[in-house]
């Protein structure tokens, strides 16, 4: 093999890397940043690379979306489905449908193609994708509020079979290859059906496997990676979606008792990030901006419809049993991301040797890049603007699997004590660390020191704290002091005061003596979430009641435990 | 909208602003709240305030967070707003919505018929104890006087 090579590639990732950082300064999502490097390095930039390998660029782009939905699914809770799980499968199934539809019907007008060539065009730009929506909500420490985040998560987890299922049947169909409504409708349940099967199957494997084996820790990871890749690969072959599947492994593994979980974890973060690196900056590379231009008009145009018209269609035509509010379809709408996956899937033509296939890869090129650009950029702050965050508990600097078995689910976490909560210095013996917990020790200028009860911590030091899993909400949000911006500070989200989720209206009415009308005093708080959420309740939800606004705070599965009373607005208005 | 911002002096009395109180439940120091009422305005009866205190508190504790709580009631025959601020002597468990113990006390107690004046009241207190550095000058007070000096400052 060529060695420029490898130093061309390598050098495009330390660059990438380096570049980085500029993403939160730019407001743009870092994957559009590797995307330009790629193309700088490219034929048409100053690199002069004329590279167009697309069978090299089909497997690394396989690889990468698996890897990345392997991570992904492994940060997905369980929990999270009980809110998210069936809006977005309805999404990632008719919501797709409509979205290829809408796309194909612009496209075959904009650009006077075949019907059918359109309509491959609309499948391609179809699915949301998962390495985008993932890096942009789970990167950057953007926290929605539970419904839309995990709608939108499993959505773009969930959706690339449907696309890729329409995709390949348009394929077929336009290479001549006999293809009948029944045996579409067969590769359909096909790709789902085994998808999901060895998905859950393999996932369930992968944790027996791994809590069995004896192995050195750094190995741990790369037997999920490799293991993972395995499945996907097998899925493919059998003729399942491998997509769906190592996405379903992922959250099998991510929410079961797996050994060494945070160090798979952090691993996979940085393979995750190493695959999004190389799809993007291989997908850069492959396009001539070039060719680009000549399409701007029409491009724009598709881009814009599907931003403003195909998603919304899709988002409104399939979310409305649920209990979302307007806020969280408009943001719901608004995040329909594409990124790699429509590039990958435009590879597909390519490889099929059909006619239009350059035109088919520059014009899905084009949907990604605007859509980065658009919706990538402007999805922070949107979603602040329209409420969806809620606060979050602050993370610990490091979590260090212990992995002995006498030391449980126990974990090694560190919290560096910051902000100005800890300028008060506080007795170890006032922490109130949760139950299970126990302090190990405390680190100021490089000493360790003995946390007897007497010891003042105060801003500065770092606190060793063994605890399981569970406790870390709890911990974060009292060890951790690092000031939230002003909307999302505890008191001012929430409200100053706290009751219950089983107390009763009637009680709250006595108390503060205000009459909610409409409302059966015998209702208890939890209840009126229950009914304004048609009994799926997240935190940040809110009931307005007279002069007085309620706030989720705490849920326990279904149900709202603990409710922050609001006075400020509707006291003063 | 009427302006309702009653200032501190007009709801907390000297005789009602305690330092360094001793207790070492809940319960003992809301009585010990209610006694005090009863003790400076002998029209009031301290079970009934007890008893409206501790029905609030069992729709969800008072405490605020990092070491704050402020106990509020409506109480019948009550013809004005009487404050109480109590520092104590040692944080006491107050089930607070952080798990923090608690030893910075201000209960408001309102006539029964006042109850948007209530709101306002207590979110104008949860605001002012929102301040850290007020909070902190309040806890190294070592005397009621002193301490009744800096909670009216504040208004």
């Amino acid at each position: 093999m060529d060695p420029t090579l490898i130093l061309i590639g390598a050098l495009m990732l330390v660059i990438s890397i380096l570049l980085s950082p500029l993403s939160s300064r730019l407001g743009m999502p870092v994957l559009l940043i590797f995307l330009v490097v790629g193309m700088l390095m490219g034929e048409d930039g100053p690199g002069g690379l004329a590279f167009d390998d697309f069978e090299l660029a089909f497997v690394v782009g396989n690889l990468a979306l698996a890897l990345i939905l392997l991570d992904g699914g492994m940060r997905t809770r369980a929990e999270t489905f009980r809110v998210g799980l069936r809006p977005a499968l309805l999404l990632a199934s008719i919501g797709v449908l409509i979205t290829a539809t809408v796309a194909a019907v612009t496209a075959w007008w904009l650009f006077d193609l075949h019907w059918m060539t359109a309509a491959l065009i609309g499948a391609i730009i179809s699915s949301t994708d998962a390495a985008a929506v993932f890096s942009l909500l789970q990167g950057r420490g953007l926290h929605l509020n539970e419904r839309v985040g995990a709608t939108l998560e499993i959505e773009s987890g969930s959706n690339d079979p449907m696309a890729i299922f329409l995709t390949l049947l348009l394929v077929t169909l336009i290479d001549g290859d006999m293809a009948s409504g029944w045996s579409s409708l067969l590769l359909l349940v096909e790709q789902f059906g085994i998808g999901s099967v060895l998905g859950i199957v393999g996932g369930r494997s992968m944790v027996w496997v791994l809590n069995r084996a004896r192995l050195m820790p750094a190995l741990y990871p790369l037997l999920v990676a490799a293991y993972g890749l395995a499945l996907f690969a097998a899925t493919n072959l059998l003729g399942g979606s491998g997509f769906l599947a190592i996405y379903l492994a992922g959250v099998v593994l991510g929410n079961r008792h797996v050994r060494m979980m945070p160090m798979i974890l952090q691993v996979h973060d940085g393979l995750a990030w190493l695959a999004q690196m190389s799809l993007f900056l291989i997908l850069g590379l492959l396009v001539n901006p070039s060719q680009l231009l000549p399409l701007a008009g029409g491009g724009l145009v598709l881009a814009l419809v599907m931003i403003l018209v195909a998603r919304p269609l899709a988002v409104l035509s399939t979310l409305w049993p649920f209990s979302f509010n307007l806020r969280e379809l408009s943001f719901i709408s608004w995040v329909g991301l594409r990124g790699a996956v429509p590039i990958v899937l435009a590879l597909f033509p390519v490889m099929h040797g059909i006619d239009e296939a350059g035109l088919i890869f520059n014009i899905a090129f084009f949907v990604v890049l605007v859509s980065l650009v658009v919706q990538g950029s402007s999805l922070a702050s949107l979603a602040r603007w329209l409420e969806l965050e809620v606060p979050a508990a602050g993370e610990p600097h490091r979590r260090l699997p212990l992995d002995v078995p006498a030391a449980g689910d126990h974990e090694l976490m560190l919290f560096p004590l910051q902000g100005e909560r800890w300028e008060r210095p506080c007795p170890v013996g006032r922490l109130n660390l949760p139950e299970g917990s126990d302090l190990a020790g405390v680190f100021r200028e490089r000493e360790c020191l003995h946390p007897e009860p007497a010891l003042t911590v105060g801003k500065g030091d770092v606190v060793a704290v063994f605890a399981r899993p569970a406790a870390l909400d709890e911990l974060g949000r009292s060890l951790s002091g690092r000031e939230p911006p002003r909307y999302l500070a505890q008191r001012a989200f929430f409200g100053d005061f706290v009751l219950n989720g089983d107390a009763l209206l009637g009680d709250v009415e006595e108390v503060y003596g205000i009459e909610f009308d409409a409302l059966s005093p015998e209702l208890t708080l939890a209840d009126c979430f229950a009914r304004r959420t048609k009994g799926h309740p997240v935190v940040g939800d809110r009931v307005r009641l007279g002069p007085v606004t309620l706030v989720a705070r705490e849920t326990e599965a279904d149900r709202v435990t603990r409710v922050g009373l609001r006075m400020d607005e509707g006291a003063r208005s | 909208m009427t302006e309702t911002s009653l200032s501190i002096e007009s709801i907390l009395a000297p005789e009602l602003t305690l330092c360094g109180v001793p207790g070492t439940s809940k319960k003992r120091i809301l009585e010990l709240i209610a006694e005090n009422v009863a003790r400076q305005y002998p029209e009031l009866e301290s079970t009934r305030i007890f008893n409206n205190l501790i029905s609030r508190e069992r729709l969800g504790s008072t405490g605020i967070g990092e070491g704050i709580a402020i106990p509020h009631c409506r109480l019948e025959n009550c013809d004005r707003v009487v404050g109480v601020l109590m520092t104590l002597e040692d944080g006491i468990s107050f089930d607070a919505i952080d798990h923090q113990p608690v030893d910075l006390v201000f209960t408001l107690i309102v006539p029964r018929e006042a109850t948007s004046e209530h709101l306002e009241l207590l979110s104008q207190l949860a605001e002012t104890f929102n301040n850290r550095t007020f909070c902190e000058r309040l806890r190294q007070c070592e005397d009621s006087e002193s301490l009744y000096r800096e909670m009216t400052r504040s208004s």
